[in-house]
Parts: C-alpha cells; sequence; structure tokens
C-alpha cells in the first residue's frame, strides 16, 4: 500500500512533464469530439489515431489513447442531452432524463452535472486502481461461461425495463432485438444464419445503424411531423443563470454519483460491454432507492448524474484487467491492447515490474487527465447548451447530415446508411406507439454474446443446464433475475387480494 | 457566431475523417489498409499492427488495420476478395483462408487473392494452467484416452485455424477433447486463466506472456524444432506422435492488383520486416519470422489449401 502510493507519486512526475501534459491533453479533446459525433464511438477513435502515436514514447502514447476513451464518456452526454443522440453507446441511458431535462429548459445544469459526476467518479476510480487492480482482477477471472450467462440474462431482464414503461411492451422490443442479433454467422459452427447469401449480412446488424436510426432520425422525424409553430416551442432555452446546476441539485445528485462511481467501478472489472452495463446498473439503483420514482423518465437530474458517474468509473476500472492480466473484457480496451503490444509493453502480470514507468504513468495520467476534462467540459457548458438555440429548420437537417456522414465513416459502407433510414422509420413508428428503442439495442448487444456464453456453458457441461445454478454466483444472479419478475406479481397479486378483501367487507 | 463555429469545427473533423477517394496514379497517394478478419488484440491482430507500423515510413503513406471480425474470418476475407484490386485494400492472408471454403460455402478462396508476402510461421501448441494435474504430454493423453470428451480445449472460433488444429491433433493421437470456441485467442486464454477450460489451442503470441510468468504451460508443441524462447519444451514429435502443425500469417491483396503495386507492397513490408525495432518487437512477442517472396508464397497456400481440403473432408466423415 505504502510502495503503491509512492510508486503513484513517481507515475506523477512521469505524466506532469509538458511532453505527457500535452499527450493528454489532446486524447482528451480527441475524445471529447468522438464522443459528441454520434456513430463514432471510442473504438474507432483510438483505433484512428493509433498511427498517430508511432513516433512517441510507449508512455506518452498510451497516455493520449486512454485519454480518447475516457474523454468519449464525458463527451457522449453531450448529445445525448441536447439532441437526444447517444454519441456513444454508454450514453444512451443518459437520454432518458438528460434530454427532457433539456426539454425543460435545464441543459445547463445536465451537462454540468455531466461533468461533475465524471470527475468525481474518475477520481475516485483512479484510487481505486491503485489500491485495488491486484486482487480486484484475480476475483473477475473466476467469472466462467455460466456467470457470464447468468450476469447477462440478470443484467437484460433488470435492464429492459429501464424507462418505467409497459414492461410487456419492453420485453416485446427486447425480443426483436435477440432475433435481429442472430443474423450474421454461427458464433459456435460458423453456418451462416439469415443472410439471405448478401454479403452485407455477414457480418450481422450493426450496431451503430441500429443506433443512430432508432434514436437519432427517429428523433428527427418525431420532430418533422409536428406543426411549424410547435416545433420552435418545443425546447425552452436556456437562460444563463440556469447554466449551473443549483446547490439543490448537486445535493440531490451527490449520493446517486457516489452510488454511480462504485457500481461502475464494480462492473469494469466483469467481462462485457462495461459501460453501457454500468449506466444501465446506475439508473436502476437510483430509480429503485428514490422516494419518487416515478418521475424518472421525465428529466431527473439523479438520472442523469449516477449513469454518468458510473460510465466513467467503469471505462476506468476496465484498465485493471487490461494492465494486470493483459486481458481486455471490451473492445476498446482490446484496440489499447494492440496499441501496447505495438509499442513493446506486453500488458500482463509482469507489466507492473517490468515497465512501471508506464503504468504507473498512465494510471496518474488519468487522474490529470480527468481534471483536464472538467476544466474542458465547464467553461464549455454554455458553448454546447447553445446549440440548443439554433432554430430547429436548422439544426434538423443538419443532425439529420450528422447522422449519414458519421454512420457512413464507421464502415464506409452505404448498405448501412439504407439500414440506419429504415430503423429511422421503424423508430418514429415506435415512437407513436409508445414503444421504448433502447431494449432493443440493448438486446442488439448483450444478444450474441449471451448466446455464445450460453452454448459454451452448456458445451462445457455436457448438455447439463444444472451448471447454471451450481455454481453460486452463477446462482445468485439467477434468483435475483426470478425476483426482479415476481416481485411485482406479487406485489400485483397483495394488492388485488387486498382490494379484493375491502370490496368483500364493504359489500358484507 | 458561436453556433457557426460549432459546425464548423465538426465539420472540419468529419472531412478530416472521411476517406477521400483519389484516382490512383503514383502508388501509394493515401494510406493503405490491411483487412484483419478477426477482432483487435489476437495474435494477427497484434503482429500485423506491429508490421504495419514498421513498413509504413517505407511505404511513403501510413499503413492502417481494419478489423472486421466475423465466422473465424469470412466476414473479412468477404470484404477483402471484393475490394478494388487497387493495393489499397489489403488482407491478412492466414491459415484459416484456405481452411473455410473447405468447411462452409464461402464467396472467396485463397484463389480470390494475389500473394504479396510472408511475414510469420509461427508453431500452434496447446496450454494448460500450471496446476494442472498433467506434467507431460504422454499423460495428458492418457487422461484423455480414459475419459473421451471430458478434457475440455478452448481454441478461438469455430472453423479457425487453431480449432482444425486441435481437431487434426486429437485425431492424430487417438482421442477425444470437448471443443470449445471462443471469439478469439485472447478470450479462450482468459476462460483457461480462469480455469474454465482444461487447455487451449494457440499459435504464439497468444498465452506467451502467460507461460513466461509461470501461470500457463505448454503441455503440446506441434513445431518441427523445439521453441527458442522455451528450450526444455519437448516437441510433440520428439514424444512419438507425428504431427506437425503451424499458422503462417502473410499479406494478400484482391485478385487483379498490377503487379508493380504489388511489387512495391512487398519491397515496404520486406523493409519493415527486416526493420531491427520490428524483429525486436517480434521476438518479445514470440512469433516466428518467416519470409517467403510473392511466388513462394502463393506457393505455400496452394499446398495449404490442399492439405486441409483433405483433413476437412477426413473429418467430416
Amino acid at each position: 500500500m505504502v510502495e503503491s502510493v509512492q510508486q503513484l507519486f513517481t507515475g506523477f512526475g512521469i505524466a506532469a512533464t509538458l511532453t505527457n501534459l500535452l499527450y493528454c491533453l489532446l486524447g482528451a479533446v480527441a475524445g471529447t469530439l468522438v464522443g459528441i459525433l454520434p456513430g463514432l464511438g471510442p473504438i474507432a477513435g483510438i483505433a484512428l489515431l493509433i498511427p498517430v502515436t508511432f513516433g512517441l514514447n510507449p508512455t506518452s502514447a498510451i497516455i493520449m489513447l486512454c485519454g480518447i476513451y475516457y474523454g468519449a464518456m464525458y463527451g457522449g452526454s453531450t448529445t445525448s442531452i441536447l439532441l437526444n443522440v447517444p454519441g456513444e453507446t454508454a450514453s444512451v441511458i443518459t437520454c432518458i432524463d438528460g434530454y427532457q431535462m433539456a426539454r425543460k429548459g435545464k441543459a445547463g445544469p445536465a451537462l454540468a452535472i455531466c461533468a461533475i459526476g465524471s470527475f468525481t467518479a474518475g477520481t475516485l476510480a483512479v484510487f481505486g486502481m491503485v489500491f485495488l487492480a491486484p486482487p480486484l482482477a484475480q476475483a473477475a477471472l473466476a467469472f466462467g461461461p455460466p456467470e457470464y450467462f447468468s450476469l447477462m440474462v440478470c443484467g437484460f431482464i433488470v435492464l429492459s425495463n429501464v424507462t418505467g414503461g409497459s414492461l410487456i411492451k419492453s420485453l416485446m422490443m427486447a425480443v426483436i432485438g435477440l432475433i435481429i442479433g442472430t443474423v450474421g454467422l454461427d458464433p459456435v459452427t460458423g453456418e451462416y444464419r439469415f443472410t439471405f447469401d448478401t454479403t452485407y449480412l455477414l457480418s450481422g446488424i450493426e450496431f451503430v445503424a441500429v443506433a443512430i436510426g432508432l434514436f437519432g432520425i427517429a428523433e428527427v422525424l418525431a420532430n418533422v411531423d409536428q406543426p411549424l409553430e410547435n416545433m420552435e416551442s418545443g425546447i425552452l432555452v436556456p437562460r444563463f443563470r440556469d447554466l449551473y446546476p443549483s446547490l439543490q441539485d448537486l445535493k440531490t445528485s451527490f449520493g446517486a454519483i457516489l452510488r454511480g462511481a462504485g457500481i461502475g467501478f464494480g462492473v469494469g472489472l466483469v467481462p462485457g460491454p462495461a459501460p453501457v452495463i454500468a449506466t444501465y446498473a446506475s439508473y436502476m439503483t437510483e430509480k429503485r432507492i428514490s422516494n419518487h420514482p416515478d418521475d424518472f423518465g421525465t428529466g431527473v437530474i439523479e438520472g442523469v448524474a449516477g449513469p454518468e458517474a458510473a460510465n466513467n468509473a467503469a471505462c476506468q476500472s476496465a484498465f485493471i484487467p487490461l494492465f494486470v492480466l493483459g486481458i481486455p473484457f471490451a473492445p476498446p480496451t482490446a484496440i489499447l491492447l494492440g496499441a501496447l503490444m505495438i509499442h513493446g509493453v506486453v500488458p500482463g502480470p509482469m507489466m507492473i515490474t517490468e515497465h512501471p514507468d508506464v503504468f504507473w504513468g498512465v494510471i496518474a495520467s488519468m487522474y490529470i487527465g480527468n481534471f483536464i476534462l472538467l476544466l474542458l467540459n465547464l467553461p464549455f457548458v454554455p458553448f454546447f447548451a447553445s446549440i440548443l438555440r439554433i432554430p430547429k429548420k436548422v439544426l434538423l437537417p443538419l443532425v439529420m447530415l450528422f447522422c449519414l456522414t458519421g454512420m457512413y465513416t464507421v464502415n464506409n459502407s452505404i448498405n448501412d446508411i439504407w439500414l440506419m433510414l429504415l430503423m429511422g422509420a421503424l423508430g418514429y413508428l415506435m415512437r407513436k406507439r409508445a414503444y421504448d428503442a433502447a431494449p432493443l439495442l440493448l438486446a442488439l448487444v448483450i444478444g450474441p454474446k449471451m448466446e455464445v456464453a450460453f452454448r459454451q456453458s452448456l458445451m462445457l457441461s455436457h448438455g447439463n443446464f444444472g451448471v447454471f445454478f451450481e455454481r453460486p454466483v452463477s446462482l445468485v444472479f439467477l434468483v435475483a433475475t426470478f425476483l426482479f419478475l415476481a416481485l411485482p406479481a406479487f406485489r400485483f397479486m397483495i394488492r388485488r387480494l387486498g382490494a379484493g378483501a375491502r370490496n368483500e367487507g364493504g359489500s358484507g | 457566431m458561436l453556433k457557426k463555429n460549432v459546425f464548423f469545427v465538426l465539420a472540419v473533423v468529419l472531412a478530416c475523417i472521411a476517406p477521400i477517394p483519389i484516382q490512383a496514379a503514383d502508388f501509394p497517394e493515401k494510406e493503405v489498409s490491411i483487412i484483419i478478419p478477426w477482432a483487435p488484440g489476437g495474435a494477427t491482430d497484434l503482429v500485423f499492427r506491429a508490421v504495419a507500423a514498421a513498413s509504413q515510413k517505407h511505404l511513403g503513406k501510413a499503413i492502417v488495420i481494419v478489423n472486421r471480425a466475423g465466422g473465424g474470418g469470412a466476414v473479412g476475407y468477404t470484404e477483402g476478395a471484393q475490394a478494388k484490386p487497387d493495393g489499397y485494400t489489403l488482407t491478412a492472408a492466414v491459415t484459416p483462408l484456405t481452411i473455410l471454403p473447405h468447411q462452409v460455402k464461402t464467396a472467396f478462396t485463397y484463389k480470390s487473392f494475389d500473394p504479396v508476402i510472408n511475414i510469420v510461421s509461427d508453431p500452434s501448441m496447446f496450454l494448460v494452467r500450471s496446476e494442472a494435474p498433467w506434467k507431460t504430454m504422454r499423460e495428458f493423453l492418457d487422461q484423455a484416452k480414459k475419459n473421451p470428451g471430458m478434457i475440455s480445449v478452448g481454441n478461438s472460433g469455430a472453423g479457425g485455424g487453431v480449432h482444425l488444429v486441435a481437431l487434426a491433433f486429437e485425431k492424430a493421437a487417438g482421442v477425444k477433447f470437448n471443443h470449445i470456441p471462443f471469439s478469439g485467442g485472447g478470450p479462450s486464454v482468459t476462460a483457461l486463466l480462469g480455469g474454465h477450460v482444461n487447455a487451449v489451442s494457440v499459435s504464439p503470441p497468444e498465452g506467451i506472456s502467460h507461460v513466461q510468468a509461470g501461470k500457463l504451460r505448454i503441455i503440446a508443441l506441434f513445431s518441427e524444432k523445439r521453441f527458442d524462447m522455451f528450450p526444455t519444451v519437448p516437441t510433440v514429435k520428439e514424444q512419438g506422435v507425428n504431427f506437425v502443425m503451424g499458422m503462417w500469417r502473410g499479406i494478400a491483396a484482391p485478385k487483379g492488383t498490377p503487379p508493380a503495386v504489388i511489387q512495391k507492397l512487398h519491397d515496404a513490408f520486406k523493409k519493415g520486416m527486416d526493420d531491427p525495432g520490428f524483429k525486436k518487437t517480434a521476438k518479445d512477442m514470440a512469433v516466428n519470422l518467416e519470409y517467403l517472396s510473392p511466388a513462394d508464397f502463393g506457393k505455400l497456400m496452394a499446398e495449404s489449401d490442399e492439405s486441409f481440403s483433405k483433413l476437412v473432408k477426413e473429418i467430416k466423415k
């Protein structure tokens, strides 16, 4: 512990040199931009900038690339709140209450609380990394296919109903997501599934196209179908004094931020799309423990603060398995693994002893990077919020243009654009009939991973379904899932019985 | 004013990111991309990222790695084979290119590509945890013989190279394993470290750092000669199982690429291979460099295709 603190100070010495500070700033700025642009996620951002780092020493290179990753977590919230377009997958949840806050003229406080929450969580996560990295990564390794599957089932069921609409509609959307998630090549046997002999469908349904379509395009369409005069009065433009959160806002968010940081940190250690799962889990927690759960979805500040803190903490704690075990648990950290190897740093049990300068330098830079991002984001809140002052007739075509170009840059595929437009039309109809798009998206991401884990588990157990119940961690997740599904039913029955008893009492 | 600036900045950023098609006059005029048909972090990915980094100064333009994972490589190879044959879109030609077309209906074969250069020939191997009960290959195979289908062996995905290596080895050794596919070499090694499978079929550099750290052991090595890095580990051939199999990793261009362009690419990658920095990286990653000219690489692919054609037919029987 004492040694860790000493080495952290050495790391600060490395990270605080002018060159490294500059690369940290560059990474943070690039990350923020990547996060703001819909369709261009941290994976694409890091991949695009790896070639830029080739002339650098490994520490500077990794400092910059890591900056892109956590910078994107800050940036992703901006478009979610202002335009209801998630800049990257981890910001889907932020749309729910963030966008509603913006509609109520509270875009400024929402953006500011995102920055503050992300900073607080990021800072806590860095300290967590210093002290807990080695033992925690070991524990996370104990997750095998059955645990992974049960965790995803649990997450999936719990998260399917985030927006609090009709559970049945949410589950229907989730099933559609699961179904379209099976398109492509069978992950186990390599057979083609539902590809209709086209090459385009071989790689499956492009997630980004579905995401931008269901959220971005559908939003544009939903706006367009309103009479012009209504359109302009839809959003209240924030006045300047409303730009920063009030003391009351900060007080309300404080607990949510701390809980979000804790949840995010834990989830980041487990394989999977950590920031996405963390945001959903945090949102659910806030809703559960809130004394006004019915207000969620109408622009509640805890619903923004918690998930934003969670995604930042998760993306930082995800570095623990990457550095200590050399194992990437999510695509962005997998890209970073490649970058580390190119620079001659082999992450793994020996990294801390072989490359202490890189390890501690990068960890210290994350702390500095979070501070840079806070400084970068807070003063620009009025700047970002000013997007809302743009008349809709100008803004909507611009958003459309962003969606189109952003989509094309992902795979340079024109088919992706058609798919995105189709999803946009579908998203518009779903919105009209109050079907929530988030479960569909979540199912599309988690479904294929869940299928692989399920089939691996059964192959390992030679077809015995008991494998999911015999392993304690897996069992805990399944019991939690059952309780989540059963509790509302019990409550409903009790209420029914209670009402019945009263009715009988009344008539008798 | 402010809002105008926002969009101006964003538009410039987008313009920088979006690729601008240029008519090829003097190759290369823009960056060259290499399609890797697997997820980032796997063996092929790591090797090609390093070689791209070392070769781009010789090519004069950036070399970009594009990961197109899916279907044990089928997605990336289909895309690579259908790319414009102008030398700007290359594909990582790795052993599964000559396996997949025999296993599933594909829109490509190795003949859909023109060979550019072979860079790596790696032995395949089985790894187990260091605390595994088997100390030697014999003990490992004895247990497999006594309990057919009970020893689980992870691989980097159905139809991929190491999956077939595992199948071919069990045939050569007369045993039966329980094959568990993972989405890439990285995840299969993770599962082994966590104790969720008994062994994994890999090709260096996957898992090597864990062998060096003493967490994993090489239980079966399928190369002709012993491994420089671990001279005490015997090959399976030394121990009486006549089985040698490895993975080659090279670069190919879509069929019909102008020979002059291929020559230019070949020269740049050859210089990159000779770069001392890359040689050191390759040594650190425990990959075995083996240079082959376009003609020799073409021959290797043809031989490999023929032998896998037979092997797949035998296994399917």
